[in-house]
């Protein structure tokens, strides 16, 4: 069976492949596709953006990353639209997330419902939080820019950090369906992953051996070198995304026919 | 309180086990195919200038998916000759006299390089038509009726394949992405079908593409995908293991 998915990627499908990798989505238990279709990501996302920006939240910048304070029902949000990672700690009456520099920007810059502050000063525009993530990150606009690409088509996005890879990325929520792709991120002038075969054979491997697929995501940020101090340069970046994938002629054979 | 971490193992599921592509068992378990050796095999004639050898006897429904026919002969190349020989179904007569090829001398051919097949190539070839795949080489018309050409002198590892090619225009095409293309279409591979034909095979099921040392880059892949309208497989070869890879360009489905 062709899910959407299939239909409206734009490749050249190889039957024998598509019968042993289902294309559909794998969701976790009877109902669960119903509940996601009933609450796009989408809308809950709005819904945090909307809260976030009532309450001015605030957050501050570190080496590695942006700790923000919110109510706990805001909290609850950021979970199910999955931004950061809740700290543990025994305040009742606010929650302490901690957001990774993409999540923070993308929160900041694009939904524009956070303030952050750095040293000690909240920050008015975003070229201060561009540079100085980009001080703290090499290689972050890259990174940011494939993972705002994926949010903006409201997937999900997760480190990818235990399967190898940068992000994983899901249709809906982590509790709801198994994450489908595995992501890569490479920069067109970069070229440093998946430069031999041995790390095709890797990645390709360990991201089959979950379940996933392998995406490559080559970021050409290229185009506009002098404003590379601004995130305005982003809008000049191009995203372009590969799936790879092994084939095994064994399991691929429709007729037992031998010459 | 613990946070959790949604994402549940995997190796408890089917699927995961069905994806995971440990043919390991393959290469040690695998019984050895039982050869036979026929008396009476098909027989064909080795000619040197062209590459290729001319069938002069044929037995058996393996020609309805090996050689190349012209003006109504049957030709085939150095792979499908040597994987006859190999599997005891072909014996390949030498160009001057009737001495049976050896196996050795054939080897040889084939490690050098020469007649549009190395190595690795016929590692592929092997591999797949002994599970029953149809192979032939990409760009060679299975059956016209033009005369056999000559084997291009030039045609050697660095070209990209079309060596049969008669588009002038497709040629000029061919020699200005040579610059970046290291990775080249070697053979069209169908699925198992007993009802092949060579005067209408359809489309290849996917081309089987070597990019050598290096996995194929991003700007070699588009060059080939423009050229072929088939899906893309590139073979990597190690140890004598032969594994396929596509490179798929997609464009992620924006979700609700």
């Amino acid at each position: 069976m062709l899910t959407k998915l299939a239909i409206n990627e734009s490749i050249k499908v190889i039957l024998c492949v598509e019968r042993l990798i289902s294309m559909s989505p794998r969701w976790k238990w009877k109902g669960a596709e119903a509940k996601a279709l009933a609450e796009p990501v989408s809308k809950t996302v709005s819904e945090l953006q909307s809260s976030l920006a009532q309450t001015e939240a605030s957050g501050f910048l570190s080496s590695c990353n942006v700790l923000l304070s919110v109510e706990p029902e805001q909290a609850d949000l950021l979970d199910r639209c999955c931004f950061g990672r809740t700290v543990v700690s025994a305040e009742k009456d606010k929650r302490w997330i901690k957001l990774s520099f993409e999540e923070a920007f993308f929160l900041f810059y694009k939904l524009k419902c956070i303030k952050i502050s750095l040293h000690g000063r909240s920050l008015e525009n975003e070229v201060a939080l561009w540079r100085s993530m980009r001080s703290f990150k090499t290689n972050f606009a890259i990174s940011y820019k494939a993972y705002s690409h994926l949010r903006s088509k409201n997937w999900i996005v997760r480190s990818g950090l235990q399967y190898g890879v940068d992000f994983v990325v899901y249709r809906h929520h982590p509790s709801l369906v198994h994450s489908e792709y595995a992501v890569l991120v490479q920069s067109i002038s970069g070229n440093d992953r998946l430069k031999v075969w041995s790390d095709i054979h890797c990645s390709v491997r360990l991201t089959g051996s979950v379940a996933k697929t392998l995406l490559v995501l080559y970021v050409n940020g290229n185009v506009n070198t002098e404003n590379m101090n601004m995130p305005l340069c982003l809008k000049d970046y191009t995203v372009e995304e590969q799936t790879i994938r092994r084939w095994s002629p064994e399991l691929s054979r429709e007729d037992e026919t031998r010459t | 309180m613990e946070e959790k971490d949604w994402e549940s193992s995997p190796l408890s599921e089917k699927e995961a086990v069905l994806l995971c592509y440990d043919d390991e068992e393959y290469q040690f378990g695998a019984p050895v195919p039982k050869l036979q050796f026929r008396v009476g095999s098909s027989k064909a004639r080795w000619i040197a200038e062209l590459g290729m050898a001319e069938v002069e006897v044929k037995r058996g429904k393996l020609w309805t998916t090996t050689g190349i026919i012209r003006t109504g002969k049957t030709f085939c190349f150095i792979e499908e000759a040597v994987y006859l020989s190999e599997i005891g179904e072909l014996q390949l007569l030498g160009d001057e006299d009737d001495v049976v090829i050896s196996l050795k001398d054939l080897y040889r051919e084939i490690a050098e390089g020469k007649c549009g097949c190395c190595w690795e190539n016929y590692e592929v070839y092997r591999y797949l038509k002994g599970l029953g795949y149809i192979l032939g080489r990409h760009g060679v018309p299975w059956t016209t009726n033009d005369v056999v050409n000559t084997t291009p002198s030039d045609e050697d590892e660095s070209l990209c394949a079309g060596e049969f090619s008669q588009d002038k225009d497709s040629i000029t095409k061919l020699l200005s992405d040579m610059q970046i293309c290291d990775a080249r279409p070697v053979f069209d591979v169908y699925l198992p079908n007993s009802h092949f034909k060579k005067s209408s095979p359809g489309e290849p099921s996917f081309v089987a593409c070597f990019s050598g040392d290096s996995p194929p880059s991003k700007e070699e892949i588009e060059v080939l995908q423009k050229r072929v309208a088939s899906p893309l497989m590139f073979c990597h070869i190690v140890e004598g293991r032969a594994s396929f890879f596509s490179f798929n360009s997609i464009d992620l489905l924006v979700l609700p």
